[in-house]
């Protein structure tokens, strides 16, 4: 009801709104990014983009910040009772807690969209004065703009439809995402918005060799803070290339990401009846364990085997039972580690999530910590395993598929194929399985009143007069 | 013994190499490349961009204390006085250019002296000569990776690739990371380097410059506090080689404390600007001024409205080619602008690109008449390009005029009187005269200085604050 009331009003609006001129697509982007409005978000993207919002904590960043930059009285960080920081580092500090242990969602094409956009928008909201602080229904409008600006993005190259190899995508459409996003939530006119767009494709991009490493975190961290840092730049009225998001021969703007580039305008939201958001059409992966996304298949495919085994009479599984451990995964140089060597490389090892699962029947959050890491056995079946990569399995998150053949010293072969993980977009995690994951991450942190809180608050979001509900708990 | 990795090649150097290996050549120049840009961040200091990123640093006034260039009593975080002084400096495109092309200076200069203000053990002057030029090292070793960084850019703008480089090896370098952190520091700088061509001749073109600074900055900041990133960075493909397509990275030479070092900037002199804008405008500048002169000196009541049509000869490359540019930063991007400009008023200056000589009607006519070519023995190369003018005059008559080199240009640096007189007219737009000269003589004796950091306090010595009004600012600070 709140949705239609809402929706007859706009439109009449809308009617009165001339048509704009001449459009570039990245005027179109400006434009949408100004235009929509709550009543654009249909209930399904609601509540797929409520699921969306988790949290985590981390601290070398932190750390960082406050040695570095005295803190100002603004913006909150996550769990951390009392810590304020300028509302650009919290987005910073935030954005490498949500990433920091690769537990973020993931979509297709493959980018991790919501740690870029939501500790940007949850930052502004703690710089805003007490009596204005943005509704909740402002907030998931914003937090939707950011997430379809992303994915808007990704399907101008067909290259980004594939396991990224060169530029980690998060530090390519994330930040454009938050700079939307924040650019939203300020509400700024359609030229900021291009703007903010265009000041943050100057901040973007970082290469896939830090991915698997300490420093992979910090690519959200970045895309969040850099976009809010865009759109602040462009709300002082900074001006950047008009063209940013066209394909402009001989000078590359957004286009210098990729290989292959064609560009689509927005429709503007009086346009169509309806703006469909790509968050509809296209559901969301959360991980169950904090590892790549690769992984999860390889996971579910060795967590059958390990049943299998098992049923059988012994019951147990040690390393000298087998000969031979074979896995039929998509070519992807990053994620195919054969002895990771720390807890960034094992998120990043097909083998190492194989065996983990394999020994325990699952891969958990403690799966990666320095005892289980380090464990003998883990060692032993690491070093049994062979890497396949048929033609049939492309490095593409919609259409691979993990297959583990574990070969006994007996001669007996268990096999096991995952092709869709529970988690995927296609077997969605269960409302209750992803509250499960949000309690077991958010109670690590914060008590239990609070916990249960920010599941109330998410829960009501759209209803919500202040988002201030929202904005406590995490503090 | 396994070889190293050229990532490791580059932390070691960056942590190895010390004062001896400084030469005299590099010292020279590396000195000039200093003055000038803390002129052209001075006189950037008036630009509309600055003004809109010290807003926005001031939003995060803290008890760090680095000082604003031109701003007396103003002070930022390092990270923000490295972004806002960057962004000074290359808010008018008036800093120096490289080959292959950079513009290695500001990225690494506003970050070392912001850094050094904040250190409880002050840097020498030959200690910031040093990180000074091992981020001015960096950044010509990494562009030697890649053939395609020998011409104009056309994907990602050199400054924001090589230059975060190059501030984080040069904040590396003055906090005396070891060879590991080092390396950590460029790895975690790699995740923040790229930005698109498409903002260059835009006001947020400036920002690249600021960004590489700070960010640099960052990088070694979190690498001290034991930050990670990829041990192979500069050897992967995926990892710097994202920025090139042709990517064939070198081991840095093993640096021995007593042995000799052979800098990059001792073989490859670096091109100083005479006016404000694109370095491929200063060909076209000086071809127009040839033409202009043998106009004149023909016929020297010759009205230069009466040209009938201009035919440029230069280089393909679409950024600066603008037949009518709009703005003051697309002006400096416009091989047609800055023709006319010599043309009608035989010197490109400063002033050429305020509003009121970029409106004039004389200006706006002769741009009509001007016609661009692309010769094919022309590469879009700052080493190898040249400019051909040709003028047609009214009655049939035409006046060509080359220009291969500039004066400025590598291969004929401007002397030192002119570098000098470049900065104090620069400085002496923000500083007092007494300031200016005082920095003058610091540079000139920047190896026996004590503390370097007195360099940030005569950038704050603005001419229109008196003494009186200054020592309140920097009391209440």
């Amino acid at each position: 009801t709140l949705t239609s009331t809402l929706t007859s009003t706009t439109r009449r609006q809308h009617a009165l709104q001339r048509t704009a001129p001449e459009e570039t697509v990245t005027s179109s982007f400006g434009r949408f990014i100004q235009g929509v409005q709550p009543s654009h978000l249909s209930p399904k993207v609601i509540q797929r983009s409520k699921r969306m919002v988790t949290t985590e904590v981390f601290d070398l960043a932190l750390q960082h910040c406050q040695h570095m930059y005295a803190p100002d009285d603004i913006s909150f960080v996550y769990g951390r009772n009392g810590t304020k920081l300028s509302p650009t580092l919290a987005a910073f500090v935030n954005g490498v807690a949500v990433h920091s242990m690769d537990f973020d969602d993931t979509w297709h094409p493959a980018t991790h969209p919501s740690g870029a956009v939501l500790p940007a928008l949850l930052a502004i909201s703690d710089m805003l004065p007490k009596n204005s602080k943005p509704r909740g229904v402002d907030l998931l409008l914003a937090f939707n703009v950011g997430i379809e600006i992303q994915g808007r993005l990704l399907r101008f190259s067909n290259e980004a439809r594939n396991i990224p190899k060169r530029f980690h995508p998060p530090t390519v459409v994330g930040t454009m995402g938050s700079a939307a996003a924040c650019a939203r939530l300020l509400s700024l006119d359609p030229t900021q918005c291009s703007n903010a767009l265009a000041i943050a494709a100057s901040l973007s991009g970082a290469p896939m060799a830090n991915a698997a490493t300490q420093s992979k975190p910090l690519h959200i961290g970045n895309a969040s803070r850099l976009g809010l840092e865009a759109a602040l730049l462009a709300s002082r009225g900074l001006e950047a290339s008009p063209l940013i998001l066209d394909a402009v021969p001989g000078v590359a703007g957004f286009s210098a990401f990729y290989e292959d580039y064609a560009p689509q305008p927005l429709p503007s939201p009086e346009e169509v009846e309806m703006h469909s958001f790509l968050l509809e059409e296209q559901d969301m992966a959360f991980k169950r364990f904090p590892a790549h996304l690769g992984m999860h298949w390889v996971a579910d495919a060795a967590a059958t085997v390990h049943k299998a085994l098992m049923d059988l009479p012994i019951r147990s599984i040690s390393p000298n039972m087998v000969q031979d451990i074979l896995l039929r995964v998509p070519h992807s140089k990053y994620i195919n580690r054969p002895y990771p060597e720390s807890e960034h490389q094992a998120r990043h090892s097909f083998q190492f999530n194989a065996c983990t699962a394999l020994l325990d029947g699952e891969v958990t959050v403690q799966s990666f910590q320095n005892e289980a890491v380090l464990r003998p056995e883990l060692y032993e079946l690491l070093s049994r395993v062979r890497v396949e990569h048929p033609q049939d399995n492309p490095a593409n998150f919609n259409r691979m598929y993990a297959e583990v053949e574990v070969t006994l010293v007996s001669g007996d072969v268990f096999r096991g194929r995952c092709d869709t993980f529970y988690g995927h977009w296609r077997n969605p995690l269960s409302e209750e399985s992803l509250k499960k994951k949000f309690r077991n991450n958010a109670g690590a942190v914060l008590t239990p009143d609070r916990v249960d809180a920010l599941v109330q608050a998410v829960d009501e979001l759209e209803y919500l007069d202040d988002c201030t509900p929202l904005l406590t708990p995490l503090q | 013994m396994l070889r190293k990795s050229v990532t490791e090649s580059f932390g070691a150097a960056v942590s190895s190499l010390n004062a001896a290996h400084l030469t005299d050549g590099v010292i020279r120049r590396s000195k000039r490349m200093m003055l000038d840009t803390l002129g052209v961040g001075l006189l950037g200091t008036s630009s509309p961009v600055f003004n809109v990123v010290l807003q926005h640093g001031k939003m995060y006034q803290s008890k760090e204390n680095s000082s604003v260039w031109g701003r007396p009593g103003t002070f930022l975080p390092p990270y923000y006085a490295a972004f806002v002084n960057g962004v000074a400096v290359h808010s008018m495109d008036f800093d120096d250019t490289w080959h292959p092309a950079t513009h290695p200076s500001g990225a690494v200069l506003p970050a070392l002296l912001a850094l050094a203000e904040t250190l409880h053990s002050k840097p020498s002057g030959l200690e910031l000569l040093l990180a000074f030029n091992v981020g001015l090292e960096v950044q010509g070793r990494l562009l030697r990776f890649s053939k395609q960084a020998h011409n104009i850019p056309k994907r990602f703008h050199p400054p924001a690739v090589v230059g975060v480089m190059g501030s984080a090896a040069a904040t590396a370098k003055l906090l005396g990371l070891s060879p590991a952190q080092s390396m950590a520091a460029m790895a975690i700088a790699c995740s923040s380097a790229g930005a698109p061509m498409a903002n260059a001749a835009t006001q947020t073109k400036p920002l690249h410059l600021g960004n590489a600074a700070r960010r640099g900055l960052e990088a070694s900041q979190l690498a001290l506090l034991g930050l990670e990133g990829n041990k192979q960075i500069l050897d992967l493909e995926s990892g710097f080689g994202v920025f090139y397509q042709d990517y064939i990275p070198q081991h840095l030479a093993e640096v021995t404390p007593n042995g000799h070092y052979r800098w990059v900037l001792e073989d490859q002199d670096i091109a100083i600007k005479r006016f404000p804008a694109h370095l491929g405008m200063h060909w076209v500048a000086d071809a127009a001024v040839k033409v202009r002169t043998q106009i004149l000196t023909e016929d020297p009541n010759a009205d230069l409205r009466q040209i009938k049509r201009i035919t440029l000869r230069v280089p393909s490359s679409r950024y600066i080619d603008r037949p009518i540019p709009d703005t003051e930063h697309q002006a400096r991007h416009s091989f047609q602008f800055n023709c006319c400009s010599a043309l009608l008023d035989g010197e490109v200056t400063v002033d050429s690109f305020s509003s009121k000589m970029m409106n004039r009607k004389s200006l706006r006519e002769l741009l009509h008449k001007v016609h661009l070519e692309n010769p094919e023995d022309n590469p879009a190369s700052f080493e190898k390009m040249y400019c051909e003018i040709m003028v047609e005059m009214a009655r049939g008559e035409t006046h060509t005029a080359r220009c291969n080199t500039f004066y400025g240009h590598w291969r004929k640096p401007l002397s030192q009187e002119h570098l000098v007189r470049k900065f104090k007219t620069n400085a002496s737009t923000v500083l007092t005269s007494g300031a200016a000269d005082g920095i003058v003589q610091i540079i000139e004796n920047l190896e026996k200085i004590p503390d370097c950091s007195v360099l940030g306090s005569y950038m704050q010595f603005h001419k229109h604050v008196t003494q009186r009004e200054q020592s309140y600012y920097s009391a209440s600070v």
